[in-house]
């Protein structure tokens, strides 16, 4: 008898555990020092725990196997995705310390959550099999869902979080469904399958070599509600419905830590399963993805048009960029992915850095966040007001921002495989969009300030400045030298066993 | 013989079930909807049992219907809400019963279409021993185990968080 | 006894939860909901183990997770509710609307 325990080695999941480790730390560390003071010590230990997070990540750079039993995969990909989930919650972090203790909510469940949160999305990225995709995702929606209506004061607050919770329970069914589809039609949840787990352990990737066509079609199905599953978790349209209610109710960090993070999670499982193990089927789930693809790209563009609040309106943006994203995943080539990759990172940090400059003109609860509130804020702080000029610009796509490069290589490699048509309708789509970024900076620049409203910047750290100026910064600097991002996203490759 | 006595008791329950399930969605007092959830959970671990999976069906015993469904119940009451009959239904009632009913059929089709002449063989089988889902759950799912404990404390911390109470100011 | 017998009682049970999140009104009903339809999807994980023989034990030790993660989610999402109910004593649903598109 006696257990037949995999090989524990700890380095394919080693980011993870030190930020768990973090999360548990501080949580035990505030509970020792206790009320009072200004709590710096929470943002300084969430930021060694990331730190340690990345250094640990870039370790495994240029590994290539599956480890613990097969769940996960510790490839160029995972590596990838998770130093830039580190990368976001860190500017996530700063941001919250200014913005938590302006508001004076400053509480230490926050950070570890936030870091919870932050493990799940990292172990979604590296997952090799369908349990993981499932546990990692319920890991970080329920850090999210609270984090969400963490302005418990806030009746949107409020809201946004049951919204939020309801439609994620309800789409993590889904999910769950489709796995157990997979299950019964490969007898297995794993993704790749080897011999690592015990003999005759079947795959997804192994058993499409090996069941005879035509069996397929369960596989499908499952494939079908995978990704409506995790179409719910990226906004993509028609499984959007939350997006702008939980977007415009969440504190502004975690608003962009969603708009860049659980994007960048939840597009990091479908690409793996999309383009890495179904690549076989792909003539069967092109279609449906396709379809969803333009939906996005239209849907988000053409209503973010009609968008009275700062915060509704990138929340419909962001839908739209997850329709971009989607070419790059439909064209399944190798500039397919790691143009997704390179467009997901880019948005990441633009968006991060908008709804940081909205943190901060946003005021105690948030109650500046119209875009009338924006009125003439360029005569009142010109540099906040060239931020966010610069942000708009480069979530738009005009050239010598990231956003344009980022536009390009995704739209490059679906032309390559042969879909112009659908760069045709992102470009249309991107032209609406540009109409409703050119309105936000209309108002900002052209429109006289209003009498007597509240003077636009009161009390904000230095830390939120910082932020906002390194996503500045990477936002310009990696437009007009966008290589050695390009190179490493080349470079973040998937998994391969060594036989095929 | 043996299994006709199966398929007797698994269509028995089966309408359960159904019923069950039925009025959870359909009651007009939510206090019935929980105990009326409990009925299909019950069948539920009873077709677990049936299926050789009495681990599983234990497990859904003490945690579904001892636990969750006590929680619901405690929400139900901490809500206050009418004990009575009352209307908790939207006017999307037609849109929820085409989409439920096409969503049924569709899946139906393809599942008996997909598995047709499968047969579960009872014979000599004692089932799934506890023992071996022990191994497997401390083999090759030590990992995905471990996430759930994860997944439990940040459901826990969050819980907490949020359900603390803030003294004085309400905003709207 | 076929395996497609449980199936369609999953699909049924899925079917009636998906009907009761769109018909719903109260939160916690509609949470009732999700629960019938996580039920589902663990007597499908079932079912196939059992179809599986031997080799099916992943599919019940996925099942105990699904429930373990459903306790969580319950957990989380009532406290959700209670925190609703203390500023607007009403969960309805379809009187959140202060934000509309």
């Amino acid at each position: 008898m006696g257990l037949n325990t995999p090989e524990i080695e700890l380095l394919g999941i080693a980011p993870e555990i030190a930020l768990v480790v973090g999360a548990l730390f501080i949580l035990i560390v505030d509970a020792i020092i206790g009320e009072g003071g200004n709590k710096w010590h929470l943002w300084i230990l969430s930021t060694i725990a990331l730190g340690v997070s990345i250094f640990l990540a870039v370790q495994a750079w240029g590994s290539n196997e599956l480890q613990m039993g097969d769940m996960i995969a510790v490839d160029g990909f995972a590596a990838f995705v998770k130093i830039t989930l580190a990368v976001f919650a860190l500017l996530t972090v700063w941001l919250s310390r200014s913005y938590l203790h302006r508001d004076g909510i400053e509480e230490s469940e926050f950070y570890g959550l936030l870091l919870f949160a932050v493990a799940g999305m990292m172990l979604m990225a590296s997952a090799a099999d369908l349990i993981m995709v499932f546990l990692a995702l319920e890991t970080f929606s329920l850090a999210l869902y609270v984090l969400v209506g963490f302005r418990r004061t806030s009746l949107t607050g409020q809201e946004s979080a049951m919204k939020y919770f309801l439609l994620g329970a309800f789409s993590s069914t889904f999910l769950l469904l489709g796995i157990a589809f997979v299950y019964g039609a490969i007898g297995s949840t794993q993704m790749y399958g080897s011999s690592a787990a015990g003999a005759g352990a079947q795959g997804i990737a192994t058993a499409l070599v090996s069941l005879p066509a035509g069996e397929f079609t369960l596989l499908v199905i499952a494939t079908g509600l995978l990704v409506v599953g995790l179409g719910f978790k990226v906004a993509a349209v028609p499984f959007h419905m939350w997006t702008p209610d939980a977007y415009q109710g969440a504190p502004s960090p975690v608003t962009g830590f969603m708009a860049a993070a659980t994007k960048l999670a939840g597009f990091a499982a479908l690409i793996r399963l999309l383009d890495a193990i179904l690549f076989p089927l792909r003539g069967d789930w092109r279609p449906l993805v396709i379809g969803i693809a333009v939906l996005t790209m239209v849907v988000g563009s053409v209503l973010a048009v009609v968008q009275e609040d700062l915060k509704r309106l990138l929340a419909y943006s962001s839908i739209a960029h997850a329709g971009f994203v989607f070419t790059g995943i439909i064209a399944s080539n190798d500039r397919g992915v790691s143009g997704s990759l390179f467009y997901l990172a880019t948005y990441g940090i633009t968006v991060l850095g908008a709804f940081a400059v909205i943190a901060v003109l946003g005021g105690r609860d948030e109650r500046r966040t119209t875009v009338d509130d924006f009125r003439g804020l360029f005569y009142e702080s010109p540099l906040l007001a060239g931020a966010l000029t610069l942000f708009l610009l480069s979530l738009a796509g005009v050239p010598a921002t990231v956003g344009f490069v980022g536009k390009l290589v995704v739209f490059g490699a679906a032309v390559e495989a042969g879909y112009s048509w659908l760069v045709v309708v992102g470009v249309l789509a991107s032209a609406v969009a540009a109409f409703f970024y050119l309105k936000v900076l209309v108002v900002m620049y052209m429109q006289e300030r209003q009498e007597g409203a509240e003077p636009a910047t009161s009390g904000y750290g230095g830390l939120a400045t910082g932020v906002i100026g390194l996503a500045a910064l990477a936002t310009v600097a990696l437009g007009l030298y966008w290589s050695p991002l390009i190179d490493f996203a080349e470079r973040a490759t998937f998994f391969f066993s060594a036989g095929g | 013989m043996a299994d006709t006595y199966l398929q007797v008791i698994f269509w028995a329950f089966f309408a359960l079930m159904a019923i069950a399930g039925i009025r959870v969605v359909t009651t007009r007092n939510v206090i019935h909807a929980a105990l009326y959830l409990v009925a299909t959970l019950l069948g539920a671990a009873s077709m677990y049992v049936l299926l050789y999976a009495e681990f599983v069906a234990w497990v859904q015993v003490l945690v579904y219907v001892g636990a969750v469904v006590v929680l619901m119940l405690f929400g139900l009451m901490l809500t206050r809400a009418p004990i009575g009959s009352a209307n908790f239904d939207n006017n999307q009632r037609l849109v929820g019963a085409v989409c439920a009913g096409l969503l049924f059929a569709v899946t139906s089709f393809i599942m008996v279409g997909a598995f047709e002449g499968q047969e579960i063989d009872f014979t000599g089988t004692e089932g799934t021993k506890v023992q071996s889902i022990g191994e497997a759950i401390f083999s090759i799912y030590v990992l995905p185990f471990e996430i759930v404990s994860v997944l439990l404390l940040a459901a826990l911390v969050g819980a907490v968080v949020i359900s603390r109470r803030d003294e004085g100011r309400v905003d709207s | 006894m076929p395996v497609a017998y449980f199936l369609v009682l999953s699909a049924l049970l899925f079917s009636i939860g998906v009907y009761g999140v769109l018909a719903r009104q109260h939160a916690v009903l509609v949470l009732l909901s999700v629960e019938l339809m996580l039920n589902a999807a663990n007597i499908n994980l079932v079912a196939f183990s059992a179809m599986l023989g031997e080799a099916g034990v992943p599919g019940q030790v996925f099942a105990l997770f699904v429930i373990a993660v459903a306790a969580a989610e319950v957990g989380v999402g009532l406290a959700i509710v209670i925190l609703i109910y203390r500023n607007r004593r009403s969960v309805d649903i379809d009187e959140m609307s202060l934000m509309k598109w």
